[in-house]
């Protein structure tokens, strides 16, 4: 009865949003007012005002700055969330259900995992550090690295993991994203701008191209770091096993 | 036709229809929430094909990339704001369904809704029973 019931709304939901597309602008048209009204504008002043030749890292970082000081504090506070839901772990090394697992994983799997998780991390430092110069950035290198621990962690073993990255570095780590954000925001005050002003308006006018460009670098790598360890933290709170979480919690 | 050519956008409701009668019917809570997550991917994928231009070059000022070709960035740099959320939201809800399986040892909906006392061997000196 609820089965038919939800199928009959979200099939009239479905029509209607059905309805609402087949009287949208046609997809890919130069133009719709998607692609008339700021972006031009964004697309050829993007360049020369933030120094950065991919337009979307300048978008994130320095048109949308507030937007991704906002951004990068929801995943902290994600990241506190979690923790105080399931817990941190101790400190030293800790198991998890993958410790547990009757069927080692097998020697190739094993090799191969061990072969290509230095080259993942060497991927990962390309992104964040190309960001502003080629697809990339931040928040994706830090999703690399997050993705070469969880494979090295079910290949290996959360004991083995926690081994690699223990908790006196991810800690300090883990709010550098924010940290470097606000840090860089404020030098923007003592430089004579305003709040997250990259170009600084008193430094010599030859210097602001690579000023604005190494605060970005500096930003990008800041989110990179800051991001790959709250991700890792996140996992390693998800799949360890302790006894005393189910009571403390 | 208009639908036939805006096949993307009708692709991505599709999805978001698909994930909505997951999270409604299913019990299983970690169905419901791939569900949400499947919500969530068309709604991405819904922002980036209205950004996408016919023959539309990738928004970086390499070589000589003409500006009047690219596609759109706003969507792009918006979409990259709602996956770090998506990612934040579906990381508390997967801890809070951690606990959840700890504390009852179900993940079904309609018996969490039924269940009065935690289970058993969770229950030492824990006051969520009247939840």
């Amino acid at each position: 009865m609820k089965r038919v019931l939800s199928l009959f709304f979200i099939a009239a939901l479905g029509v209607l949003l059905l309805y609402v597309v087949a009287s949208m602008p046609p997809m890919g048209d130069p133009q719709t007012p998607t692609a008339t009204h700021v972006i031009p504008r964004y697309l050829e002043r993007a360049e020369e005002e933030t120094h950065t030749e991919n337009v979307i890292t300048g978008v994130i970082l320095n048109y949308r700055g507030y937007d991704t000081m906002g951004e990068v504090t929801v995943i902290f506070c994600a990241l506190a969330a979690v923790l105080a839901v399931l817990g941190r772990e101790r400190r030293g090394r800790i198991r998890g259900f993958v410790d547990r697992s009757p069927v080692p994983s097998s020697t190739i799997v094993r090799t191969m995992v061990r072969f290509m998780v230095p080259f993942i991390i060497l991927f990962s430092v390309y992104t964040i550090l190309h960001g502003e110069i080629s697809p990339g950035g931040g928040f994706q290198g830090g999703a690399i690295i997050g993705g070469s621990m969880i494979i090295f962690t079910t290949v290996f073993g959360l004991y083995e993991s926690s081994r690699r990255i223990p908790q006196k570095v991810r800690a300090p780590l883990e709010g550098s994203a924010v940290i470097v954000f606000f840090l860089v925001g404020a030098l923007g005050l003592v430089g004579g701008g305003n709040f997250l002003t990259y170009a600084w308006p008193h430094a010599a006018r030859g210097l602001q191209p690579a000023l604005v460009t190494w605060l970005t670098v500096l930003v990008e790598v800041g989110i990179g770091l800051g991001g790959a360890m709250v991700l890792i933290s996140i996992l390693f709170a998800m799949i360890r096993e302790e006894e005393e979480i189910a009571l403390t919690a | 036709m208009r639908l036939l050519h805006n096949y993307h956008y009708a692709a991505a409701m599709a999805l978001f229809c698909i994930g909505l009668y997951t999270v409604i019917v299913r019990r299983n809570i970690i169905k419901k929430l791939i569900g949400l997550n499947i919500m969530e991917t068309s709604v991405f994928f819904f922002y980036i094909s209205l950004g996408y231009l016919d023959g539309g070059v990738a928004p970086i000022h390499a070589g000589s990339a003409d500006p009047a070709r690219m596609v759109n960035p706003i969507p792009q740099a918006l979409i990259l704001t709602g996956i770090v959320v998506a990612l934040s939201v579906t990381a508390l809800a997967l801890s809070m369904v951690i606990l959840l399986y700890r504390q009852y040892g179900t993940l079904d909906v309609d018996r969490l809704m039924r269940e009065e006392e935690p289970a058993a061997e969770g229950a030492a000196g824990e006051g969520e029973g009247g939840a």
